[in-house]
């Protein structure tokens, strides 16, 4: 079992030793020919949404306006995920090309970059990149002599999950308060400053800009035809082997994953259960994880790929405990504004720490109940699945909880 | 036009409409609480929510334009079912405790909590209310902050920002801390709040209410030493019969003054009274100001919201506004004075009460400007209260007269409650004064009515009068902008509230566009159906000059009847 190496490669540290032939290649197109090419190559965003990429920048292009934003979302929060933190640290140039082809391919003269603030490599390095790009005329105006002009701002968060949710990251850019918009209107139409906005994470730009190097034909001759290219899984929790790994779709399971990449579980324990995209996706257990990985799969399994964070949780942990961690986390994070994520994770994570031995079935349904509510009432997406791990850990793991509780 | 479906009842609606606009034009009640009509969409309380065809998740029928074709269905089981467990959410959040403090809410009568869960259909509590702690606010004389029943749904946040144009409330903190603030969490009274309570009028639960003075009006109504007289302001008389069931601009001026005397006022008196004092005082003013020079334009001061206003954000056009106190004042300091002397009084045993829908007029009575001539004030929903504490039946009580001197009135005095009442009294003084001559149509039609700014210039004999009026401190913004951008106006009526005085911060719940329509129409009535329609006619008026302050703008009448202004900033 290997690893499949589109994105993952060694950077110079000196900007003079990168090419930037993708950016190159880009800037001789027409925009349009450039959004064909990424719509062709069937990149899905990877924040977590996985919104197809091109049809995103082809609807950007589309809009007229006297500014438009291009906006890498960096702020990578999800509990479990640091992938973009790796791309940032190790390959800052490509992110950055990325950044320029999606705003050259947008007809987006303004864009920012915004970035977790507690990620403090990647914000020192990326200000450096910026530094040295702005000196070489890489950005700035009249891109590399071809006459598009582009400046690169970098905003750093300040420590809220939900800026992680692109409307609520354009009000933390505008210093607003970090809350969701009320969609439509999409950032597409009405953004940044009420300006068309393409956001797109890290990893998705830095894909873009491979795609754009290597070739559409090349990204699609990988992956499956509803999950192309290649991903990288944050791997991470009771493995041997953590770290970030770059893997084709559908070539491997998620098994593989955990059990070949990783090298299995730390002292040989047996497996609990896996959180296959981020602390906001459904569990899976030992039984449900021979699956190829693919967003098809892993959503036919009844959880989602998210953000690529592959968590895995080996036997022998407190499940209460483990559901109160996350129940604290969303409850922290949810920004406040409706009241079912806002109440509805507050009064879980106080039904939970209340448990103390004795979650009986009533308590398993008002929390079942909650989740359900918060799923289809909530106002975004971090509201919507914040109790996705807890209500399927109750759900998969119901009989020894509640015995649990019996005893 | 779009075409859609809510359950089951073709509807066509207007491009841009929302399911909850279409909903509602069809007779289909959805449940709101963080919506309300006039302020910008939150989408935050989600008891709107319905299913859409088509979608995987719920939709806001408050944030969800209604599209062609659409299918909406707003009572499902899903539907059901999750407003249950969401209100279930939000009423644990909200302070309800076994102390039965909904007994004991401002908004015990008309909590729109209570009625999302009549709509809802609530049968079982299953979540432990939580505990937030917070501690109230007091430190406004004007209003009262109980953070603890606060849903944070944001309407006082947007009212004060939108409707307003101030912004005194913020939200801070984040996730279940999440709280609705002041800056730096100063309080009500520190920081630029007018006081004018149109956030009580939008806040669903008890969260905000009126520093009540009731408790101190029962109390020395029943103390036998006491002299209590009470004055009614204007826009009362239309809404009083509301809380009682009453249709919004019903006229209850008799029931009124009856049940003031029912509740043991030793005398009756209309504030109306000094809206006519006012009007003299204020319209020689403004010949004196045009004839001699002065300031201009000459703007109004009835209003404590919007002095409070023009004291925060436009101190410098402080020069501008008229020296005359508000009617309420005006009233409190000839009742101390002229009142008391007649009717040998003396000052520590007369207590000067007032009825009023404003909440701002708590903090003016306690200016150090004015010296204590109003002791305690009332807004409509204190009054209306004391009255049911009493057991009287409002609406079958008989009607009642003023007492005298300080109870007869003109029409003028009474369309003060409306936004450009003033305006037109004036002009009705105003052109007589000057010109010598009996106007003939005494209608101003083009200051009435519900618009945000309006203008009119009126000749009056060789002088063509361009005037003003602004209502809803947003407007008034708007406005004061013109002014110092160098618009050259003569005469400008202002007043805080959205309607003026009948849509005050001390008016009963709702208080809405369509309510306050129907009590502008109610004042206007009043003014139609009256002999005296003209302020300096009033009878009483005359007496009180010749009696007691000489002539209009007299040495003792700016004595009494004037003030100066305080710059505050911001």
């Amino acid at each position: 079992m290997q690893e499949t190496l589109f994105l993952k490669h060694r950077e110079s540290e000196n900007i003079k030793d990168y090419p930037f032939s993708a950016l190159k290649k880009a800037l001789a197109m027409e925009p349009a020919g450039v959004v064909a090419e990424i719509k062709k190559s069937g990149l899905k965003g990877r924040g977590g949404a996985g919104f197809p990429t091109g049809v995103k920048w082809e609807l950007a292009l589309q809009e007229e306006a006297d500014q438009k934003y291009v906006i890498c979302n960096g702020d990578e929060g999800e509990p479990g995920t640091f992938k973009d933190r790796y791309l940032l640290e190790g390959t800052p140039f490509k992110v950055l090309e990325g950044i320029i082809i999606a705003a050259y391919a947008c007809g987006a003269e303004q864009g920012y970059i915004y970035i977790r603030g507690e990620y403090d490599g990647p914000i020192r390095i990326f200000k450096k990149v910026l530094e040295s790009a702005r000196e070489k005329g890489i950005i700035g105006p009249n891109v590399m002599g071809s006459g598009f002009s582009f400046d690169l701002y970098l905003v750093k968060g300040a420590g809220a999950y939900v800026c992680g949710d692109e409307t609520s990251l354009i009000n933390s850019i505008e210093g607003k308060r970090g809350k969701s918009r009320i969609k439509p209107p999409y950032p597409i139409t009405k953004g940044l400053f009420d300006r068309p906005t393409i956001v797109n994470n890290v990893e998705t730009l830095a894909a873009a800009a491979e795609i754009i190097n290597q070739g559409a034909e090349r990204y699609l001759s990988l992956g499956t035809e509803d999950s192309r290219g290649t991903k990288l899984v944050c791997l991470s929790g009771d493995v041997c082997n953590p770290g970030v790994y770059e893997v084709e779709f559908g070539q491997v399971t998620l098994q593989e994953i955990i059990y070949d990449l990783g090298k299995g579980i730390k002292n040989n324990r047996p497996l609990k259960f896996v959180v296959p995209g981020g602390i906001s996706t459904q569990v899976l257990t030992e039984q449900e994880i021979d699956i190829p990985y693919t967003y098809e799969d892993i959503a036919e399994a009844g959880s989602g790929l998210g953000s690529g964070a592959v968590v895995v949780v080996a036997d022998g942990h407190d499940l209460v405990d483990l559901m109160l961690n996350v129940s604290r986390f969303f409850m922290d994070e949810t920004c406040g504004t409706c009241f079912p994520c806002r109440e509805g994770n507050r009064q879980v994570y106080h039904m939970l720490k209340k448990v103390n031995g004795n979650l009986n079935e009533e308590k398993s349904r008002i929390i079942a109940d909650i989740g359900k509510t918060i799923h289809l009432a909530a106002r975004c997406g971090l509201g919507q699945t914040s109790l996705n791990f807890i209500n399927s850990v109750l759900k998969k793991f119901e009989n020894e909880l509640i015995v649990r509780g019996d005893s | 036009m779009i075409k859609l479906t809510i359950d089951g009842i073709n509807l066509e609606v207007e491009a841009g409409k929302t399911i909850l606009e279409a909903a509602s034009a069809a007779h289909i009640k959805i449940p709101t609480l963080c919506y309300e009509e006039g302020l910008t969409i939150y989408g935050g309380c989600r008891l709107c929510v319905v299913e859409v065809e088509g979608e995987r998740l719920l939709q806001p029928a408050c944030a969800t334009e209604a599209k062609e074709g659409m299918v909406v269905k707003t009572n499902t089981p899903q539907v059901r079912e999750v407003r249950k467990t969401l209100f279930e959410l939000i009423v644990a959040s909200h302070d309800i405790s076994c102390q039965l403090n909904c007994l004991t809410c401002s908004k015990n009568g008309n909590c729109e909590l209570r009625e999302a869960a009549e709509i809802i259909g609530i049968s079982e509590m299953r979540l432990l209310p939580i505990d937030k702690g917070y501690g109230e606010d007091w430190s406004s004389y004007s209003i009262v902050r109980e953070p603890n029943k606060c849903i944070t749904c944001g309407r006082c946040i947007r009212k004060c920002e939108e409707t307003q144009g101030i912004g005194i409330f913020t939200m801070a903190n984040r996730g279940p801390a999440t709280i609705v603030t002041t800056y730096g969490d100063k309080g009500m009274g520190n920081v630029e709040c007018t006081n004018c309570g149109q956030c009580i009028l939008s806040c669903p639960t008890g969260a905000l209410h009126e520093v009540y003075h009731y408790e101190k009006v029962w109390e020395v109504l029943n103390d036998p030493k006491k002299h209590v007289v009470v004055q009614t302001a204007p826009a009362v008389r239309v809404a009083i019969s509301e809380p009682f069931g009453g249709d919004p601009g019903t006229i209850a001026t008799g029931q009124l003054v009856s049940a003031l005397r029912r509740l043991g006022f030793d005398r009756v008196f209309d504030t109306n009274f000094t809206a006519d004092l006012t009007i003299v005082e204020e319209g020689t003013e403004l010949i004196k100001r045009i004839t001699k020079g002065g300031a201009l334009p000459l703007l109004t001061s009835c209003s404590p919201g919007w002095i409070k206003f023009i004291e925060h954000f436009y101190p410098e056009l402080l020069d501008n506004v008229s020296t005359c106190k508000s009617p309420q004042q005006m009233f409190g300091a000839l009742a101390k004075s002229y009142y008391a002397e007649k009717n040998e009084i003396s000052r520590e045993d007369l207590v000067v009460v007032s009825v009023m829908p404003c909440t701002a007029k708590k903090f003016e009575a306690q200016r150090p400007e004015m010296a204590g001539d109003v002791d305690y004030v009332l807004t409509t929903r204190e009054l209306a209260q004391m009255i049911k504490t009493a057991g009287i039946d409002m609406e079958k009580l008989e009607e009642g007269e003023y007492d005298q001197l300080m109870g007869t009135s003109s029409g003028a005095a009474d369309i003060f409650g409306a936004t450009g009442g003033v305006m037109e009294a004036a002009l009705r003084t105003a052109y007589e004064l000057i010109t010598g001559q009996e106007l003939g149509m005494l209608d101003f039609k083009e200051v009435r009515g519900l618009t945000g700014i309006k203008e009119a210039e009126i000749e009056i004999g060789d002088l063509k009068v361009k005037a003003a009026v602004a209502h809803g401190l947003g407007n008034v913004r708007h406005l004061m902008e013109r002014i110092k951008a160098g618009e050259e106006f003569h005469f400008i009526e202002l007043m805080a509230c959205p309607g003026g005085c009948l849509g005050g911060g001390g008016q009963p719940s709702p208080t809405n566009q369509h309510v306050r329509e129907k009590r502008m129409k109610g004042l206007y009535n009043i003014d139609s159906l009256k002999e005296l329609r003209k302020s300096h006619q009033n009878p009483y008026i005359t007496k009180v000059y010749e009696e007691y302050l000489g002539e209009p703008g007299s040495h003792k009448a700016h004595q009494l009847l004037h003030t100066e202004y305080t710059a505050r900033g911001v």
